[in-house]
């Protein structure tokens, strides 16, 4: 199993991506809301059907869309906040938060279902800073 | 094992252990908060004395409430994250990088630095992403670095030395509120403050005696006039902003400068001033991204195949992806609850007619009565699972459940 290649410091070397490991980079197109590319990346080609892929993305896509929508629970909810102080975030739970939770849970199970059988797996998108999805090639 | 926070990169200042961020230097942060602690027990102290009896005992009680939302607000601006986009890990940077067309020399021997813009359209508008070499990322758009906290921030608005820490997506609101509830409380201050030695003086018959009685009204009143035309001033300032949709970064820049650019438009604008009102003060409240309390589990290198006593080395690998991404199952729960019972009705609105056509994903996620409901082709659950690695999987699940931490609440 190769590991990260590092990087050089002197201008004129090559760059070299990490050969188990491909990314989804967030897809701005509709504006800074949540959503990842669904485009599949090369690295996953012959893997995972493109479909699946682009079901799976859809799935935590729409998840995330939903999260940064702002609905009335959600301006009600920051409006109690506001006439406390803002000292009710200490015990409430936000919807944001709501949403990312269960988007680890559907990376969770994808994992388990769908990138496991391929042994692939998907790093949730919070633990990378909703910067991009990462997904380890477990076996070349 | 390090917490992230005790491996955080930045030039930001980390304290509770990771549960609040400020900026290095907070010198003029508490100016601020002297200026407004010290004219209050003044007034409440000294000014409240006499109008708590001659008008009303609601006076001094209505000063301190507003004291202590003013107060709530700015301690919420400035020990909060505004929003900071966490640096981008080493492989990814690696992937970035190598997409990018590095330095060269042309034709005419001139040297040509990598170039690092991208350009994406967002709603009928073209923007330039820039990639930032510092955090190794893709900067989003509205976003922007801040060389004094050495940070990206999320619809960076300013790096403010009144409140000590940058104003972004998340402590804007807080910020806002704070300008808006200050000016209202000087205001307040102002007022009370002249009513109380007017009254003194119609006691005394004379309003230099009634002065030198109470000079800690003048001081109030002096400091309360003069916070007065810069608090709200810059109150009127971000009202205007906020109801056009725009940052302080982007008014300075004149990204959506309607006069400069008459078909420029802002993809951002939720359409009428009211709405956008809404949307950036009362909208979603994104959660730090930096989960500062959690382990720095070495995520800049790749996950190595692990074998274990005699399982096999897709069960250990399994179970090494896991590790990393069922830490981040109880992340969101400030309380020390199990994720299992965790309502997820909130989330039910979400449509679910995303069909898909493989037979592999699962038709509902267990134990969720209305999260995303994936239909299958043929409506059949899920099969096809690792046998054993299921197990490695649950046990690491169940292990990471049961063991939740206070998160960072700011």
């Amino acid at each position: 199993m190769s590991s990260s290649k590092p990087l050089p410091n002197s201008s004129s070397a090559t760059i070299l991506p990490p050969a188990n490991k491909a990314f989804v980079p967030r897809d701005y197109s509709h504006g800074t809301e949540l959503r990842f590319s669904t485009e599949l990346p090369a690295k996953l080609q012959g893997r995972i059907p493109e479909e699946v892929f682009t079901a799976v993305i859809g799935n935590i896509n729409q998840l995330l869309i939903a999260a940064e929508t702002g609905s009335a629970s959600v301006y009600l909810e920051s409006c109690f906040a506001c006439l406390t102080g803002y000292l009710a975030y200490i015990c409430m739970e936000t919807q944001y938060e709501k949403c990312l939770r269960s988007v680890s849970r559907l990376v969770e199970e994808y994992n388990r279902t769908v990138f496991g059988p391929r042994n692939l797996s998907m790093i949730d998108p919070s633990e990378r800073g909703l910067r991009v999805i990462e997904i380890v090639l477990l076996r070349p | 094992m390090p917490k992230r926070w005790e491996v955080y990169p930045g030039k930001s200042q980390v304290l509770c252990s990771g549960r609040c961020i400020s900026a290095k230097n907070l010198s003029v942060f508490y100016l601020t908060l002297a200026l407004i602690v010290i004219s209050s027990c003044l007034f409440l102290a000294f000014d409240c004395r006499l109008l708590a009896v001659t008008l009303s005992p609601s006076v001094p009680v209505l000063a301190a409430v507003q004291f202590i939302f003013v107060l709530c607000c700015l301690l919420r601006t400035t020990f909060s994250d505004p929003g900071i986009i966490p640096r981008g890990t080493p492989d990814e940077a690696a992937w970035i990088e190598s997409q990018l067309e590095g330095p060269q020399v042309d034709r005419d021997g001139n040297y040509r630095p990598p170039v690092r813009l991208k350009d994406v359209q967002i709603n009928g508008r073209v923007f330039k992403l820039k990639y930032c070499f510092t955090c190794k990322l893709w900067r989003p758009p509205r976003a922007s670095h801040c060389s004094t906290c050495d940070n990206c921030v999320d619809r960076f608005d300013h790096h403010c030395p009144w409140v000590g820490n940058c104003v972004g997506r998340r402590n804007y609101r807080y910020f806002y509120l704070f300008l808006i509830s200050l000016s209202v409380y000087c205001l307040y201050v102002m007022v009370f403050g002249i009513v109380n030695l007017v009254l003194l003086s119609n006691m005394r018959k004379d309003f230099l005696m009634a002065m030198k009685e109470s000079p800690t009204s003048v001081l109030t009143i002096l400091v309360a006039f003069f916070s007065i035309w810069s608090v709200v001033g810059l109150g009127g300032f971000h009202t205007m902003l906020i109801c056009r949709e725009t940052s302080t970064n982007e008014d300075i820049k004149g990204s959506f400068n309607q006069r400069r650019h008459p078909d420029l438009i802002n993809p951002f604008d939720q359409g009428n001033g009211l709405a956008n009102c809404c949307y950036v003060l009362f909208g979603p409240v994104t959660p730090s991204l930096l989960n500062f309390r959690e382990d720095e589990i070495g995520l800049g290198s790749s996950i190595s195949l692990v074998t274990n006593n005699g399982r096999n080395g897709t069960v250990s690998a399994a179970a090494a992806s896991t590790a990393v991404t069922a830490t981040p199952a109880v992340r969101y729960s400030n309380l020390t609850r199990n994720n299992n019972d965790a309502t997820s009705n909130s989330v039910g609105h979400v449509n679910n007619s995303v069909q898909v056509i493989s037979e592999s994903l699962p038709a509902q996620l267990p134990g969720d009565g209305n999260d995303v409901i994936v239909k299958n082709g043929n409506g059949a659950p899920a099969d096809g699972v690792i046998s054993g690695g299921t197990d490695a999987v649950g046990a690491q699940n169940s292990n990471t459940q049961s063991a939740s931490s206070v998160h960072c609440i700011v």
